[in-house]
């Protein structure tokens, strides 16, 4: 069986996007503000600083490394900067505070 | 219109796969296997025999005689072999014809197929791989801490034979959220996917539905549940264990343990096995302790029996077509796929590291309405009738 790809990428495919903490290049994608695809591939994974701090969880699922929060950052900032294509035409949910920190990170 | 949205969108069902998924497949509770008796299971295509020998190692064998094809299922455990019912072959864990009582000696090739087997947390697991390779260490299943600890119950064990449905159904169950909702009577909330290597998890939070009579609510004064969080995780392709937490309105968090594992029986029927245990909360005896946990277990039989009547009555589709709501069934099947090809031909994208979060705004405020309006109902039906 041939491995299809995502529907969903035929009019709006995933993009690039750096890490800030470390440097390595995910492909990502948002459908929303709060919605995010992240495809990772070896290169990132061995390079990801939290990856390599992590320490399992208690519970049978404890190995799962959950997500970076340094790469996670670093892609709603790509996306709010406009980087990163949101493709959802909702304004973002946030308070100006906050979005104020991005813009001037 | 468009001419794109103006064509009629075709379902391409595909073919099932002809092989089996490489991996470890649970066959049921260790306990249901060692009394003595050899046991028949239908799995990858084939008729196996189950048995313990008197050493306690349990085996796993192709249950057709390589003599004359007696069902070695019918036969009679002796000492630490599988004796055929037809004519006395003894046949021993590895494959091999340990003796004939009636002949001089045993014949060259006398050897049949034999699957590796792992006994853990109370459960038999079987090796299958159509490559006929060993299982490799990083397949390994993690331990379960809560076995065996007093604090913990025993499974509550649940075996069903679904018919006229491939096993792919219940792991696209995986990345299906909006499905918890329409079928296993959940709420989610949070929905978050990872597949990283043979590893496939789901993160999901959910609130209780207070639209839908749970079977701990009826009749008894027990505390209201309030939410679940999950971590949920296939190890390999059919073998999933669920860390999931119940939480009640009284402040307690009820960890609890949910398997949820599968064997094809061939390409279109499958047995699907699931088991809980929860940890005792303190003032809990045993008996209330492993009745919950039969509560829980009976909650989830409900959603799987409505899996079940969706499965008998779907068509198989390898085009879904999805909305940005939907979870990565895709990139799911993607990764499933590295089970079934050769070690040699798994690819990159079937193990690299993969993200999906979906962003639950929307469906939320759908449900939300939704069991409003089911609520509104009920109260509406039971006004009508005289109690």
């Amino acid at each position: 069986m041939a491995v299809r790809p995502d529907v969903r990428l035929d009019d709006a495919p995933m993009q690039p996007v750096s890490c800030t903490s470390c440097g390595v290049s995910v492909q990502a994608r948002k459908s929303s503000w709060d919605q995010t695809t992240l495809q990772w591939n070896d290169a990132a994974l061995e390079a990801c600083v939290e990856r390599r701090a992590s320490v399992p969880r208690p519970g049978p699922n404890g190995a799962t490394f959950v997500g970076c929060f340094a790469l996670r950052d670093s892609v709603r900032a790509a996306a709010v900067r406009g980087d990163l294509d949101v493709l959802s035409d909702e304004p973002l949910p946030s308070n100006p505070a906050a979005l104020n920190e991005v813009s001037n990170a | 219109m468009t001419a794109v949205e103006d064509e009629v969108r075709h379902i391409e069902t595909g073919p099932a796969p002809t092989r089996y998924a490489r991996g470890w497949h649970c066959l049921g509770l260790i306990r249901d296997f060692t009394d003595g008796k050899p046991h028949q299971i239908k799995a990858f295509g084939q008729k196996l025999v189950v048995f313990a020998g008197e050493d306690g190692n349990v085996n796993v064998l192709d249950a057709y005689c390589r003599h004359m094809g007696g069902d070695l299922s019918q036969g009679e455990v002796k000492g630490n072999e599988i004796a055929c019912p037809f004519h006395d072959w003894r046949w021993g864990g590895d494959g091999r014809c340990k003796s004939i009582p009636y002949a001089r000696r045993v014949p060259l090739r006398a050897r049949t197929a034999a699957w590796p087997t792992m006994v853990q947390d109370g459960m038999l697991f079987v090796w299958n791989d159509p490559e006929g390779n060993p299982p490799p260490a990083d397949a390994a299943i993690p331990k379960i801490a809560g076995y065996e600890d007093p604090e913990w119950t025993d499974w509550v064990w649940y075996t069903t034979t679904i018919e006229g449905a491939n096993c792919r159904e219940i792991v696209d169950n995986v990345v299906d959220m909006a499905h918890f909702f329409y079928v296993h009577y959940s709420f989610p909330t949070y929905f978050k996917n990872i597949f990283e290597g043979h590893v496939a998890t789901q993160i999901m939070n959910g609130v209780g539905r207070e639209d839908v009579a749970r079977p701990q609510a009826a009749g008894s004064d027990a505390p209201k549940n309030k939410g679940t969080s999950s971590t949920a995780s296939y190890y390999g392709p059919s073998f999933m264990i669920d860390d999931l937490t119940y939480h009640y309105e009284d402040g307690n968090d009820v960890p609890s343990v949910l398997i949820n594992c599968h064997y094809p029986i061939d390409e279109n029927s499958f047995v699907l096995q699931y088991g809980v245990m929860v940890k005792k909360l303190p003032g809990l005896d045993d008996e209330a302790a492993t009745g919950m946990a039969r509560k829980m277990g009976d909650f989830i039989r409900l959603g799987f029996e409505q899996d079940v009547e969706i499965w008998r009555n779907k068509a198989r589709i390898e085009n879904p077509l999805l909305c940005e709501e939907d979870g990565p069934v895709y990139q799911l099947r993607r990764w499933y796929e590295q089970f079934y090809v050769d070690v040699g031909e798994v690819q990159a994208e079937m193990t690299d590291r993969f993200e999906f979060e979906i962003d639950t705004t929307k469906p939320n405020a759908a449900w939300r309405r939704e069991v409003e309006e089911n609520i509104a109902r009920r109260n509406a039906a039971q006004q009508e009738q005289p109690v």
